[in-house]
């Protein structure tokens, strides 16, 4: 047993060395970023190494104020709302369908939708979207915010996180309240989503990093720039000729800096339930 | 009589909570999916009027006999073997690492470096990686020629490419997976741990015999989730490679999507049914390995 209590000094050091160096391995391609932002183009081609920038300089940011043709902030707006709004519709539609799913598992149709939706997050996504851009066009819904945030609702992790933790409800706490009296809307509002609430906040968050992410519908369901989030801008100024390397870094931060701070301040809640929602029953 | 009547309007609201979740299901996933079934049937010039012409399994047949595609999917396979073996492996071996007593301080940090990736918007961390691969920009090459190692081809060699691309997918993904193993490891039993100890058994025969067995609902859910993800593999091509050099990079995914870009609709859903066809296969097979022996 004492092994265990005090580890063998010489592994310690090894196990530490391993575990620093792979850490800043992670982390560095971020720190190259940010500084990478702040440096000229021809700064970074003669030396790439230089640990922080000559000068610090924000103009950068102002000389990517337009990209292709549409300003950054409309980017960055587009980011914030089509996050959002599709985060708070995912959220609802999402738990309304899980609750209702593990309550009556048997009712007619409802095992038809479980596999429906189980067979699309097993489908290709990339491969989906292509005949999804043929649905948009026939709904009218092609270059619309309301089709972007419509098709970005729904994931796999939101909706096993809500199953997971429906199932767990004892059913005594709901055959109380039948007894009771109370309708499903009275079950659902002040007995279910009382306790969910911390689920609720979770899958919130996580479906916010995830859809923020996101990149490939928006391009796809788009007609022009004028919808495209920070991570389509990304994309297309990288895909550009002749780029300018500077602004494609400075691009990157921004697209970086909003989940990445989320992230920290909520770090051990996303971690636990990205790993819960994985696990699923 | 009265109570059927009393159970079919509790059930009526159940109908009414599922409603749009199964509207966007249907919309949104079993429709194009039917639609792209139906696509890979249809001559690609007609495929998208409303009465296209049926031409059975004829794009099937000519997927199937396209060399670049046969090539493309080996290396998709390859690509994915590789990947999921090298993913759960690191994160595996780091999960172990900071579960162990040997990392008490430190140990979120740690946790937090590897995971941050994972919330990482994808397009944002491959183009950082493509230009440190980058061979006038890029540090990587810059800080072997500092180290006096010999230069690394990186995505512009075709021996490297797919290395490369791995590396950065690595990044991007191991977190992931090392957060499942370590929720696993921290529910694990102690006191068979405690028991073979006091049998004499050795730290490594604790491992092997005791803690790996108990670790296999994370190793199941895990390879499943990195076959699906990495058959699919398509957003650090589209970043990175554009499928290249000379196709080392050209996946299924991308390859269809190229098909679509011109126009080849048959072609491309039809390639997308078979990749479709392979991954259930392939999960169900891992799932299925994965339940067949005890210790769940």
């Amino acid at each position: 047993m004492n092994d265990d209590i005090r580890p063998n000094r010489l592994l310690q050091v090894v196990a530490y060395a391993v575990a620093i160096l792979t850490s800043l391995l992670f982390l560095y391609p971020y720190w190259w970023m940010l500084v990478s932002a702040f440096r000229p183009t021809r700064a970074i081609m003669s030396a790439p190494l230089r640990p922080w920038p000559e000068t610090l300089n924000f103009q950068i940011f102002s000389e990517i104020g337009r990209i292709g043709g549409v300003n950054l902030s409309t980017y960055a707006v587009n980011s914030l709302a089509i996050t959002t709004l599709s985060t708070i519709l995912g959220v609802i539609v999402t738990a309304l369908g899980a609750y209702a799913l593990v309550r009556r598992p048997k009712a007619p149709g409802f095992t038809l939708v479980r596999y429906g939706f189980l067979i699309t997050i097993m489908y290709p996504y990339m491969l989906l979207v292509i005949p999804v851009y043929l649905v948009m066009f026939k709904l009218g819904l092609l270059g619309s915010y309301a089709g972007i945030i419509l098709f970005l609702a729904l994931g796999p992790l939101q909706f096993f996180l809500f199953e997971q933790f429906f199932r767990k409800i004892p059913n005594e706490v709901i055959e109380a309240a039948v007894i009771d009296g109370a309708s499903e809307w009275q079950i659902l509002t002040r007995v279910v989503l009382p306790m969910a609430m911390p689920i609720t906040a979770t899958v919130a968050l996580i479906t916010f990093l995830l859809n923020w992410a996101q990149w490939f519908p928006i391009m796809v369901i788009s007609r022009s720039p004028d919808t495209y989030t920070l991570p389509v801008a990304l994309l297309s100024m990288n895909s550009e000729l002749g780029s300018n390397f500077q602004g494609i870094m400075a691009l990157a931060v921004l697209t970086t800096l909003p989940v990445a701070a989320l992230f920290l301040l909520a770090q051990k809640r996303v971690m636990e339930g990205m790993a819960a929602g994985a696990v699923k029953g | 009589m009265m109570d059927a009547l009393g159970s079919l309007s509790r059930d009526r609201i159940f109908y009414l909570f599922v409603a749009p979740f199964a509207a966007l299901t249907i919309l949104f996933g079993v429709w194009p999916i039917v639609l792209s079934i139906q696509v890979s049937f249809t001559a690609s010039a007609t495929a998208l009027r409303p009465n296209p012409t049926y031409v059975g399994f004829a794009n099937y047949i000519a997927v199937l006999a396209d060399p670049i595609f046969l090539a493309s999917l080996s290396r998709t396979l390859l690509y994915t073997v590789l990947s999921v073996f090298a993913n759960l492996a690191f994160a595996l071996g780091f999960a172990i690492l900071l579960d162990s007593t040997l990392l008490k301080r430190g140990n979120l940090f740690f946790r937090l470096a590897i995971f941050l990736p994972v919330i990482t918007p994808d397009v944002a961390g491959y183009v950082v990686w493509r230009w440190l691969f980058d061979r006038s920009f890029g540090a990587i090459n810059a800080a072997l020629k500092m180290l006096g190692l010999p230069a690394f081809g990186g995505l512009s060699s075709v021996d490297t490419a797919m290395l490369s691309i791995l590396i950065a997918e690595l990044w991007h993904h191991a977190g992931f997976y090392m957060i499942i193993f370590l929720a696993n490891l921290s529910i694990r039993d102690r006191a068979l741990e405690e028991a073979a100890h006091i049998d004499g058994a050795t730290t490594w025969q604790r491992w092997w015999y005791v803690i790996l067995p108990q670790l296999r609902p994370a190793l199941v859910i895990n390879t499943v989730y990195a076959l699906i993800q990495f058959l699919k593999t398509f957003t650090v091509v589209v970043v990175m490679t554009k499928g290249g050099p000379n196709d080392q990079t050209n996946f299924v995914s991308y390859y269809a999507y190229q098909l679509f870009d011109q126009a080849r609709y048959g072609e491309a859903t039809a390639m997308a049914t078979i990749l479709f066809a392979i991954v259930i296969g392939l999960s169900l097979t891992a799932y299925r390995i994965g339940d067949r022996e005890p210790g769940k």
